[in-house]
């Protein structure tokens, strides 16, 4: 029964092979069978959580031979991600095969994002560091032909020609730090490992192994600045950016999440996750701010959310990266297929006129309003008892919720609107420390805690703190500094995407004619 | 922007005078959240085809006319009729031989002259010319974004934006261009005297401007036609914008720099692409070809089309009629219409432009918009309003704004994790609702409301009902219908709307005109004029979806003693929605039962929810009584004209000069998108990248793309609209039509130069006569028509 998370690959690679191998005509009655293989994977999902409820973490080698290599574990990582991929695969696949309907490479597109779904089903629930390598290699593939759906654009052509040397480090790597574990612990099998560092029984190449790790999730969650790829693969059909940025991308956040006690093993490591995450949640986050493009917007908040996700992952706050990939797969898979009704978007914020500007006073208010929220939902919930960087990770997401009152605040802002954006933030606390205490819950005896803070992490605490809370003042006070003549410069690097871009672009010589 | 002329010299404001010329040469393009469209031939009306595909060839580098072996195949089908081939070669001085000799062989490839940085690009082996057009793009996009961008660009002149933006901008010197923010920063600030700057250091003359400038103004693409919008609108209420000629000024600096950068370089191969620059523009005999073959085709349609119309059945009865519906003329009407008169014989339908003449400045409820729903040729002359009840109207906006304020925490830069993380699995629903979403609901707003005296509404409804041959034989119950389209996640929706109502749905005024001939007040002007509406008659607004073909009506105003009327047209339009979505089933990819067409509306995955007006190939103004019984598959703008009722012939001028040059231009579109769609089009559909809420770009850069999406004219497999010039047919004697003709020079234009055709119907003597532009006159044509009954 623990091979559940082996049906859905197996239906949807059956699938795969049948329409690369028998190419299905114009909306072709087949063309539903993708669809019908991810309704089987959340269906396996489905069974692979009651399992979990029922029986607890467990993990199955295959018989024979291939169980050297081919292993599945079910815990409250594969089962939500699972879930999660598997649910925004159907969504996914059922949007191609409408809105692709007429293209000629429908069937081999189809073919291609479900063999690249059954590769991230198999990653995710992979209880072997081989199976792991393999799925992790095959997303790659996958993607790299997907982005290269219209192989003569050239601006394809140079996204996917990051892609892969983006891919190739980033396997490398994984390779690399796969091979070390192997050979640190004298097996493959992930729980193992998992129980063996957790027993204080650590191989002197350990912290080379988490660092390997940490370089193998940055370049597959394209944090900046390997994020160039990632900004430019709106050269490909609807779909797969939401697939990608929906599924693909968090396949780095989700290694690290895998190898949790590793990590915790290697504190320097994950002060420098917890450095590039944050640096690429804030720099992203600008930017995406700059471009007036929506596809683009998105992407560059997504490159802002891989990096908070490892920010968490950084403070060791596993469970929470673990809640943010969930979350922000949905909120971004859904964005990327709705990008179309940007027009009416826009149109809309125009129509019930300007937006009130918060003054200073509104915006100091707005902060210790934030604060009394948090206080009064934290206490509820039991703030006291949470290590500190839970609490201070939760600061920085009411830094965020001060913004949403803030705008109530505005002396234009009429009463009804202040009280309908104060009752939205309550809500949104609300909303936020309900699944925070769920996934601690749901994860506690799978993911280790935080550790007890050390120097190297207060310090880490303090600077994410101070960081996040100057950006969310400079973010409420905006409309007050941003048509200052200083901060057009600052716009116009920003829209840019401050030229780390254009660098990878210079160095790898994108703008030479011979290669285009 | 006035600078004193005695600055520059003589020459200098020749080259001026060529900016200005070739500027309006470009087509405006019009946001997405209210585009209609627009002949992006507009600038070339005053000459032939033939000649536009040479000039196009040489500023655009694209081909105006369909492949060679299609006119093969259409000539081998017996589409184009070989007498009527052998005619247009004549008409051109060629021979059918040469004509023929060519259909075997693919027309040459077009290409377009070069600027500086197309031979800088060559010259250097750096992807120049697309980065010119990347930092003009990423400029633009910003500069007239909406309200994408959380953080706006700031605003000010299009130059004086775009030099701040480049004095900062340091990536062309990562990409290998070094120099670029210093040199900008010492341009001049205005952008006239930059202008001249620039064509110093180019070398460029009055001989070469005008066509050089037009080779820069179409690399702009959409950003350019963009830019146009904003002058043309400012030029038609009366004023003055010069964005287009300082987005010129912006490509034209682009190309300094890169010959001061290259001088030793590219000075030579640039003299040469001047003096290619000022060779004149003729039509060379491959271009004369594909005019031939292109006019024999649709000679050879129309034909067909006088044919059908010569099949028809007979006309309907002249009682009269127990329900009248009045729709917009729009080529999607024609089906519904047809299948309603087959639904009710009692029923009678007349065709109007969909605003039903009632341009109108509305403010929606909740709203500070302005939208214009009116033809984009016209001003908006009547300011109205869906004015609820007040607290209602305060407590939309709250809503609104709550709603932007949440939006806002989504996207503003540390709030959007806390989003993420309190909100994100929210969207797990969200997801599923769309995936499995149903139609789209009709939004029902309170009825709108003109702000107008009462002698202008009299006198509005008077010329109206006037324009729409309707001023006796009124039956009890009268529907006026809009239409509009349910779809969603679609950001070209608006090109599916109501291009009379400018990109909006007809709702706001349909209820407009209802409301208008409902008020007692407004009857009794009319009845002092002549226009006697019977007390029983009331007039009922409804909203035609042409998605769903179901028509919403709207309940405006009380209806006491028509409930049997009511009962009856409801009836009868649910009876023409089935015949009607039957008949569109058949041409739409995957539709499957005719009643899940509604269903394309509600999928976020549809991208070919309907088939807006592709296909549109004819104009008929004339009585519905010539018209009705015959199919004309959706393809002809049906206008209702009386011309017996027209004296002085106000109406017909009025027809000829608005509704179809509305017509052409939808045409023309069309048929751009289809021959020429990577100029004329808006790309591919599934790489749309909305941009500043204007317009797309497609895929992660480049230029706005202005036009339709190739997904709008092609199903895939063959393109639906089949590009063929727009036939007008008019019921009315041909010396009113010819002095009309005369008195509207850019009308006659159209006619004159082969963009449009145009035939004079005589219904009495069974007569068509054919305007012919070599003679300048309508002559008597080959087929006839059947008398009127």
């Amino acid at each position: 029964m623990t091979y559940l998370p082996y049906l859905g690959p197996l239906a949807l690679a059956l699938v795969a092979l049948d329409l690369m191998w028998r190419p299905v005509g114009r909306a072709g009655a087949r063309l539903r069978l993708p669809e019908a293989a991810a309704l089987v994977a959340i269906l396996a999902a489905c069974g692979a959580a009651v399992m979990l409820a029922v029986q607890g973490v467990s993990s199955a080698a295959l018989p024979g031979p291939l169980g050297q290599a081919f292993a599945v574990r079910i815990d409250i990582v594969s089962v939500a991600m699972l879930g999660t991929v598997s649910f925004v695969g159907w969504i996914v696949l059922r949007y191609a095969r409408t809105a692709l309907d007429g293209e000629a490479g429908q069937s081999g597109f189809m073919a291609t994002m479900t063999a690249t779904l059954a590769a991230v089903l198999l990653l995710v629930s992979a209880g072997n560091l081989v199976q792991l390598v393999l799925a992790w290699a095959m997303v790659g593939v996958g993607l790299h032909r997907l982005i290269l759906f219209y192989p003569e654009r050239p601006r394809a052509q140079r996204a996917a020609r990051k892609k892969t040397v983006s891919g190739i480090a980033g396997t490398g790597a994984l390779v690399l730090a796969a091979g070390l574990l192997i050979h640190g612990f004298g097996t493959a099998d992930i729980g193992a490992i998992a129980v063996a560092v957790a027993g204080g029984e650590v191989p002197g190449t350990l912290w080379l192994a988490a660092l390997l790790l940490a370089v193998a999730a940055v370049f597959k969650s394209a944090l900046i600045p390997t994020h160039g790829w990632l900004t430019e693969v709106m050269e490909a059909p609807t779909p797969v950016s939401a697939l990608l940025h929906a599924g693909v991308v968090n396949a780095g956040g989700f290694l690290l999440i895998r190898f949790a006690d590793v990590l915790l093993a290697a504190p320097g490591v994950l002060a420098l996750l917890a450095l590039v995450g944050g640096f690429s949640a804030l720099v992203g986050a600008a930017v995406a701010l700059t471009q007036p493009s929506v596809k683009t917007a998105l992407a560059w908040s997504t490159c802002a959310q891989m990096g908070f996700m490892v920010l968490q992952i950084g403070l060791a706050l596993f469970p929470l990266a673990l809640l943010h990939i969930v979350a922000h797969s949905l909120y971004k898979a859904h964005a990327f297929l709705a990008s179309g009704g940007a027009v009416e978007q826009v149109a809309q914020i125009r129509r019930p006129g300007p937006v009130a500007v918060p003054d200073l006073r509104a915006v100091a208010r707005a902060f210790g309003l934030a604060l009394v929220i948090y206080a009064v939902v934290g206490l509820m919930f039991g703030i006291m008892d949470k290590p500190p960087q839970t609490v201070a990770l939760g600061a920085i997401l009411i830094f965020g919720v001060a913004y949403l009152i803030a705008q109530g605040l505005a002396d234009l802002a009429p009463w009804p609107l202040t009280v309908r954006t104060v009752a939205m933030s309550g809500a949104a606390t609300v909303g936020y420390f309900t699944l925070q205490t769920g996934i601690t819950a749901l994860a506690a005896g799978t993911l280790p805690l935080p550790p007890a803070p050390d120097g190297l992490i207060w310090a880490t605490l303090v600077l994410a703190l101070v960081s996040f809370g100057l950006a969310s003042v400079a973010q409420a006070t905006f409309p007050l500094w941003a048509g200052h003549p200083a901060a057009m410069g600052l716009r116009v690097h920003l829209m840019n995407g401050l030229y780390l871009n254009a660098l990878t672009d210079r160095m790898i010589g994108q703008w030479r004619a011979s290669k285009g | 922007m006035t600078t004193p002329s005695q600055m520059f010299t003589g020459p200098e404001l020749e080259i001026f005078a060529a900016a200005e010329a070739a500027a309006t040469l470009i087509a405006p393009a019009f946001p997405l959240a209210a585009t209609v469209a627009v002949n992006p031939f507009l600038g070339q009306a005053g000459q032939g085809r033939a000649q536009t595909a040479a000039l196009m060839a040489r500023v655009a580098g694209v081909r105006i006319f369909r492949d060679r072996a299609d006119y093969a195949a259409a000539l081998a089908a017996g589409r184009i009729d070989r007498s009527v081939l052998q005619a247009a070669a004549q008409a051109r001085g060629l021979r059918l031989a040469d004509v023929e000799a060519a259909l075997t062989r693919p027309a040459p490839a077009p290409e377009a002259l070069p600027t500086v940085a197309d031979l800088a690009a060559a010259t250097t082996g750096t992807r120049l010319a697309e980065l010119v057009e990347d930092r003009i793009g990423t400029w633009a996009a910003a500069h007239f974004d909406e309200g994408q961008a959380l953080w706006p660009a700031p605003g000010g002149s299009a130059y004086g934006s775009w030099k701040a933006f480049a004095t900062r901008d340091l990536l062309p010197g990562i990409a290998g261009l070094p120099g670029v923010c210093s040199r900008v920063a010492g341009l001049p600030q205005d952008a006239r005297a930059a202008f001249a700057e620039a064509c110093r250091v180019l070398g460029v003359t009055p001989w070469s401007a005008r066509v050089y400038f037009q080779r820069l103004l179409m690399g702009l693409q959409g950003w350019g036609q963009y830019a146009r919008h904003i002058d043309w609108l400012a030029a038609r209420d009366g004023g003055r914008d010069t964005v287009l000629f300082e987005l010129l000024v912006i490509r034209l600096v682009w190309d300094m720099l890169l010959l001061e950068a290259h001088r030793d370089a590219l000075g030579k191969s640039w003299e040469g692409a001047l003096v290619r620059f000022a060779a004149p523009v003729a039509a060379g005999p491959e271009e004369l070809i594909d005019e031939t073959l292109q006019e024999a085709l649709e000679r050879s349609e129309e034909a067909a089309l006088l044919a059908r119309l010569v099949a028809r059945a007979a006309p309907a009865t002249e009682d009269a009629p127990a329900l009248q519906a009045a729709f917009c003329i729009d080529v999607r009407s024609e089906v519904f219409r047809r299948a309603l008169e087959g639904a009710d014989t009692g029923i009678r339908t007349i065709g109007f432009a969909g605003f039903f003449g009632l341009a109108a400045a509305h403010r929606g409820h909740a709203s500070d918009v302005v939208e214009a729903r009116g033809p984009v040729l016209l001003k908006p002359a009547v300011a109205t309003e869906a004015r609820g009840w007040a607290d209602d109207d305060q407590a939309g906006r709250i809503g609104a704004r709550a709603k932007r304020a949440w939006g806002r925490f989504r996207m503003a830069s540390v709030s959007a994790f806390a989003f993420v993380e309190a909100a994100g699995p929210l969207y797990a629903g969200k997801l599923l609702k769309d995936t499995l979403a149903g139609a789209k609901p009709v939004v029902q707003e309170p009825a709108p409301v003109a702000d107008l005296p009462q002698a202008a509404q009299v006198d509005a409804a008077a010329a109206i009902l006037g324009a729409m041959s309707l001023t006796k034989g009124f039956a009890r119950l009268v529907l006026i219908a809009g239409h509009g389209a349910g779809v969603t996640n679609a950001p070209h929706a608006s090109a599916l709307q109501c291009g009379a109502c400018g990109g909006h749905a007809g709702d706001v005024n349909a209820r407009l005109l209802a409301g208008l001939l409902n008020d007692g007040a407004v009857r009794a002007g009319l009845l002092e004029k002549g226009i006697a509406i019977p007390a029983q008659t009331r007039f009922i607004a409804g909203l035609h979806d042409t998605v769903s073909d179901h028509v919403t009506l709207f309940a405006d105003a009380p209806l006491p003693d028509h409930a049997e009327d009511l009962a009856r047209l409801e009836r009868a339009l649910a009876r023409a929605g089935v015949v009607a979505r039957t008949e569109r089933a058949a041409h739409l990819p995957r539709a499957g039962k005719p009643e899940d067409l509604a269903r394309r509306g509600g999928d976020w995955s549809e991208l070919r929810p309907e088939w807006g007006l592709a296909g549109c190939a004819a104009f008929v103004a004339a009585p519905r009584a010539h018209t009705a019984g015959v199919d004309l598959g959706g393809r002809a703008f049906l206008h209702d004209y009386d011309w017996q009722a027209d004296r002085g012939f106000g109406v017909l001028e009025l027809i000829l000069t608005a509704p179809v040059v509305v017509a052409s231009w939808i045409s023309l579109q069309y048929y751009g998108s289809s021959v020429a769609p990577e100029a004329f089009g808006a790309g591919n559909k599934l790489l749309h990248n909305v941009t500043g809420g204007i317009g797309v770009i497609e895929g992660n850069g480049g230029m706005l793309r202005a036009g339709l999406p190739w997904q709008s004219v092609h199903d895939g497999v063959a393109l639906r609209h089949d590009p063929l010039r727009l036939t007008v047919m008019v019921e009315a004697p041909c010396e009113a039509i010819m002095a009309i003709l005369e008195r509207h020079a850019g009308v006659k234009a159209l006619f004159d130069n082969g963009w449009l055709a145009l035939m004079a119907t005589d219904a009495a003597q069974g007569t068509v006569r054919r305007y012919e532009a070599g003679t300048r006159s309508l002559l008597p044509g080959g087929a006839g028509l059947p008398k009127a009954a």
